[in-house]
């Protein structure tokens, strides 16, 4: 974990570094790993999934990349002096308070603009957006299961048990979970669930006690501090990881997140991906098997499902399996539609059926 | 001269009905009823029109005298009446000469010229003269001084309008201040509702003439409205050319024949016409004579036919049949040597057999001592003719056999598709045979024409009798075919004067003409502008900021050849808003009625202007834009589309042109474009990060706790420029050039300096009155830099300047 002064320090650095390029006469320009889907790779050692060698450079040689440096300027001087006060703000805060600065051109002109940027200088000072005091909007996700935890809060240490200490939405994941230390648990297996519905469904049904099972709300796709907390669950409580999302090719893309890193946070893979967390559905061969309500794909369904064929992360035999039959069979199904044989077949019979299948139970 | 070619006969009618009407009814009456045709249909337009007529003649008769063209206008109005006087520092006009050019229509020194001028018909003038009198009731009063004299003279001219004789009813001298000129003043019924035409005559004619000061003077206009010369330069002179034997019609042609002091149409043709010399003379001859007489069918010999091996041939046993009295020896070889000559030939017409029976009756009576007469003769071709084609008057010339339909059977199948069957092939051959074998005489002689309609015939015949198709195509293949085959006569063309006695014959001859490829005509007769004067002229009247011009190469219609030339101005004052203007002009003279009806109009409207850099709405039509389009048409014979002579006629070949020289014009308005809109990019990226890379290096030296670095080369570096920084050191300058564009640059730079500067690295010093002035012109190849150096002592002060780059480019800092 770096300090706040490291971090500091990993700004400035930067910033000198456009200083030295300016007094040697040269342009100023910043170098970025190319962040496509055909500039990333698989790293043996860590089985994650991170940016290749290929590289791009934001230079002020144009009016665009030089508005984008100055901006990166502006940004540095703004996290520089956060850090220094310790104070935090949000994503969403940073693109406002753009407005503030004195210099309309490096006003944000939206918040994808102010995100990228972070995301960039995360980059380039290897230093990540937390430890900028840098939040996301969003909350972040919950858990419920048998383990005990204890935060640091602004308002002092907490001790908090994940099913006994929380009420039936569960313990809220903060924005930074190095912040949580684990004190003691119970967990067999955790299982990171795609919808808020499922969720509820099966806190409602008590899997999570029935099967000393962390349950991870994953919230859609899911954000870096679940990912984050869903990786140290895995390698400190050295507890399997099992991923249950709607049987789409979107949903595929979080469990790719979770298991494999996104594209986008590909520098942070190895602090945030789970690379042996495992699939449990709804798979394609669920929706012939359990003959479950589907939809027919869609245009986009289908291009999202080809592109995925080609994406490096997805190209192991199950994944190439499941994708080609899904094609094949132009269905897509979402985890309620098991409802259909009632509202405990996914707890009495789907979850304990694959469990056993994948060896978790 | 120009329309005068292809609307003589017009002329003529006018020429005519006006000799017609002396004695029936008065000129008045007849420019009543033509008025329209001479521009004169309204007040308003008649103002314009006499100015312009007015204008037109003063600008020939400066140029004419080699004099630099000072042409005042006035219009003032006179109670109901508007008085018009046109000054010019021409030659001026004698007494003699005077009713002849202002008071009779259809005269004019240029009227049978064939050379370029503005001046068409020499009917111009004298209609104004005319239209005066009549809505006036008021003479011309004319005051002309030829150069040298030491006074003016001054006439009062009224038209007699039932003899259309001129009399002048003053004459007397005055005082004028012009050395020499003539004005003319005109009092007529009129308008100044076409106020907005006469400026753009007066305006586009200041453009096309930028040799003319032209001067106007309106009640609508403040003060004098003045365009100044742009050019001492007057207009080539043009040389008058003899017709083009491509550009004459039948009724001149006619009058011509009367006319010539040539006998034969060889002599005619070469005397009278340019570039005809003897070979075009014959070619044309020949031509001639295929129409006047027809073509003679050529026949395979006999020889070529099958037959049986080692009968005599066919040709020698009809000729030594039919010569008698000669002695067998000499009999024989005569047979002989024609039949050898005949079978030598692949096909051969009665003319060509009657010239080798001549030629082998020669040889043989030097041989033998053997006379052969003309009668002899005659039978021998009678008989070996028959021998060839078969044709004797009791056997079928058609038969399946008979050597015409041998002979057209494989020309017709030769001439069709392969598709064609054989019945039908052989059916035309057939029936194009019985056609021509009973054809008038026994040389099957006929002209295309005929020819054509006998195959027509032929064909329908065919076609009815054997439910076959034998359409156009494959008829005029046929026709070709069949008139490749045959042979031009050898008769001696008909001469001159029986051609001119035959309307028919000289018909034929004009056809003639027209269908032998001639030499395009010379182009001396052409005066164009030239690009750079028509872009002195937009550049005179037209505030832009770009101006192009092009003139094309001389081209040939209808045997008047001419020139095109286009300019455009673009941008500065002309005003953004709606369409280009177009300016259109026709041998100098302005056109400014009927755009719409005008060849160049739809040729700009034809061309793709988006391409070039203006808007065009939906991507054609008239383009948008602040930019003004001319086109200049040159010719000796400008092809209008009607008689008042407003609009350019649809004529593909100068349409052609037209467009060439336009779009060579705008391909530089193009380039010109692309750079400017680089060189805005240029400088809107310059302006940004002129403004942004500071402020980034104020942020960067904040957050570092820094001093503020330089900026300037990682700027220069930017802009892609070329930078010329100064470094001083212990009294060494070094100037320091960057060449960060892609290109080599070739700056030229001076240094002022105050002390005299020594070890001076290549480059000139020049010592200006304490001041000394280093000069270099480094090669700077792109992405290289080069030092330029001197020594001095301190305390001296320099100034650089650079130039040979745009400023655009640019980044001194010293």
């Amino acid at each position: 974990m770096t300090t706040d002064a490291d971090a500091r320090d990993q700004l400035i650095d930067l910033a000198a570094e456009f200083y030295d390029q300016f007094a040697a006469g040269q342009i100023p320009e910043m170098e970025l790993p190319t962040r496509t889907k055909s500039n990333i790779e698989y790293d043996e050692e860590s089985g994650v999934w991170t940016y290749g060698d290929r590289t791009s450079v934001r230079s002020a040689n144009s009016v665009n990349g030089a508005r984008k440096l100055l901006k990166a300027t502006y940004t540095i001087e703004f996290l520089a002096d956060q850090l220094g006060e310790d104070r935090s703000s949000t994503l969403r805060e940073l693109y406002y308070l753009s407005e503030s600065w004195d210099n309309d051109e490096a006003q944000f002109s939206n918040q994808d603009e102010s995100n990228d940027l972070v995301e960039d200088l995360e980059i380039v000072t290897g230093v990540t957006r937390e430890d900028f005091h840098m939040r996301p909007e969003e909350s972040g996700a919950t858990l419920m299961g048998p383990l005990r935890l204890r935060e640091q809060t602004r308002r002092g240490e907490r001790e908090i048990h994940c099913q006994e200490d929380v009420g039936e939405g569960g313990y809220q994941i903060p924005n930074n979970p190095d912040m949580i230390e684990f004190l003691d648990h119970d967990i067999d297996f955790a299982l990171a669930v795609e919808t808020g519905g499922m969720r509820d469904r099966l806190v409602e049904n008590g899997f999570d006690e029935a099967h000393n099972c962390l349950v991870i709300h994953l919230k859609g796709q899911p954000a870096r501090a679940t990912r984050r907390i869903t990786k140290r669950v895995h390698d400190e409580l050295d507890v399997p990881i099992v991923v249950f999302t709607d049987g789409d090719p979107w949903s595929y893309r979080i469990y790719g997140s979770v298991a494999y890193g996104s594209i986008k946070s590909a520098h942070l893979s190895k602090y945030l991906a789970t690379p042996e967390a495992r699939y449990v559905g709804i798979q394609p061969a669920d929706i012939v098997e359990y003959d479950l309500p589907s939809d027919p794909l869609s245009d986009s369904d289908v291009n999202a499902l080809e592109s995925e064929l080609e994406d490096p992360r997805f190209q192991t035999d199950y994944w190439e399996e499941q994708i080609e039959l899904q094609l094949d069979i132009g269905k897509k199904s979402e985890q309620q539609s098991l409802a259909s044989r009632g509202l405990d077949f996914v707890t009495d019979t789907y979850l304990p059926e694959r469990l056993d299948e994948m060896g978790v139970l | 001269m120009t329309s005068f070619q292809s609307s003589l006969g017009e002329n003529e009618g006018i020429a005519e009905e006006l000799a017609e009407s002396q004695r029936q009814i008065s000129i008045a009456e007849f420019f009543e009823k033509n008025k329209h045709m001479l521009g004169f249909d309204s007040g308003a337009r008649g103002l314009v029109t006499a100015v312009k007529e007015a204008v037109d003649n003063a600008l020939d008769a400066t140029e004419e005298a080699g004099v630099l063209p000072d042409i005042y206008v006035e219009i003032t109005e006179i109670g109901d009446y508007y008085r018009v006087v046109i000054e010019d520092n021409g030659p001026g006009i004698t007494k003699e000469q005077l009713p002849k050019v202002f008071g009779k229509l259809l005269y004019g020194s240029r009227f049978h010229k064939r050379e370029q001028s503005r001046g068409q018909q020499g009917i111009g003038i004298s209609a104004a003269v005319l239209y005066s009198q009549l809505t006036s009731g008021q003479p011309a009063k004319i005051t002309s001084r030829p150069k040298g004299q030491s006074e003016a003279q001054y006439f009062e001219l009224i038209i007699d309008t039932d003899t259309n004789e001129p009399e002048i009813s003053v004459d007397e001298t005055t005082a004028w201040d012009r050395p020499h000129g003539t004005r003319i003043e005109l009092e007529m019924e009129a308008n100044m509702r076409a106020r907005q035409q006469l400026h753009d005559y007066i305006k586009h004619t200041a453009v096309v003439n930028p040799h003319a000061r032209i001067e106007l003077r309106e009640p609508g206009l403040d003060e004098p409205w003045k365009f100044e010369r742009a050019t001492d330069e007057l207009p080539a002179e043009t040389e008058e050319i003899r017709p083009h034997p491509h550009g004459v019609e039948l009724g001149a042609l006619i009058k011509m024949l009367e006319a010539t002091e040539s006998y034969s149409i060889s002599g005619f043709v070469q005397e009278e016409f340019t570039r005809v010399g003897t070979k075009t003379a014959d070619s044309i001859v020949d031509a001639f004579r295929d129409r006047y007489y027809g073509r003679e069918l050529a026949w395979s010999p006999p020889s070529t036919r099958p037959t049986v091996t080692d009968a005599p041939d066919a040709v020698e046993t009809a000729v030594e049949t039919a010569v008698a009295n000669k002695g067998a020896a000499a009999t024989a070889a005569f047979a002989a040597g024609v039949a050898e000559t005949v079978a030598g030939t692949d096909h051969l017409s009665r003319c060509e057999l009657v010239a080798i029976v001549d030629t082998v009756a020669e040889e043989v009576a030097d041989d033998t001592g053997r006379t052969f007469g003309s009668t002899v003769r005659e039978n021998a071709v009678d008989a070996a003719w028959t021998a060839v084609t078969g044709v004797d008057g009791e056997t079928d010339p058609a038969a399946e056999d008979a050597p015409l339909v041998t002979d057209l059977y494989a020309l017709v199948d030769d001439a069709t598709s392969t598709r064609k069957d054989d019945a039908t092939v052989r059916a035309m051959a057939e029936a194009l045979a019985r056609r021509v074998a009973e054809l008038d005489g026994d040389a099957f002689r006929i002209t295309r024409d005929d020819l054509e309609r006998l195959v027509v015939d032929a064909a329908s015949f065919v076609e009815e009798q054997h439910d076959a198709t034998f359409g156009e195509t494959a008829r005029g293949n046929v026709v070709a075919a069949v008139w490749s085959r045959s042979r031009t006569v050898p008769d001696d063309p008909p001469k001159v004067r029986t051609v001119a006695g035959d309307r028919d014959a000289a018909a034929d001859l004009l056809e003639a003409m027209r269908e032998t490829d001639i030499l395009a005509p010379p182009t001396g007769c052409l005066a164009p502008i030239t690009a750079e004067l028509v872009e002195a002229g937009l550049r005179k009247e037209y505030d832009a900021d770009f101006y192009a011009a092009a003139t094309r190469d001389a081209e040939v219609h209808g045997g008047d050849p001419f020139i095109v030339e286009a300019g455009i101005a673009y941008g500065g004052e002309i005003p953004a808003e709606g369409s280009v203007e177009l300016l259109r002009f026709a041998n100098r003279v302005p056109l400014v009625y009927q755009r719409g009806a005008c060849a160049t109009t739809d040729t700009i409207r034809s061309i793709g202007w988006r391409n070039y850099g203006l808007d065009q709405p939906g991507g054609s039509g008239m383009p948008n834009g602040p930019a003004v389009i001319s086109i200049h048409v040159a010719s000796t014979n400008v092809p209008f589309t009607s008689e008042s002579k407003d609009a350019l006629a649809n004529v593909p070949a100068i349409e052609d042109e037209i467009e060439l020289a336009v779009r060579e014009a705008a391909r530089e308005l193009k380039s010109y474009l692309n750079k400017r809109r680089s060189m805005q990019q240029r400088r809107e990226k310059q302006d940004v990060l002129g403004r942004i890379l500071p402020e980034m290096a104020d942020k960067v030296s904040e957050v570092t706790g820094r001093s503020r670095p330089d900026i300037d080369g990682a700027l220069a570096r930017i802009m892609n420029n070329l930078s010329v920084e100064r470094e001083l050191e212990d009294g060494e300058v070094r100037l320091l050039v960057e060449n960060h564009s892609n290109t080599t640059e070739r700056p030229e730079i001076t240094d002022i300096v105050s002390i005299e500067p020594t070890d001076v690295s290549a480059g000139s010093v020049v010592d200006m009155d304490g001041e000394w002035f280093i000069r270099w012109e480094p090669e700077v190849g792109a992405g290289e830099e080069q030092q330029l150096t001197y020594t001095v002592d301190d305390d001296a002060t320099f100034e650089v300047s650079v130039g040979g780059v745009e400023t655009e480019k640019l980044t001194v800092n010293t």
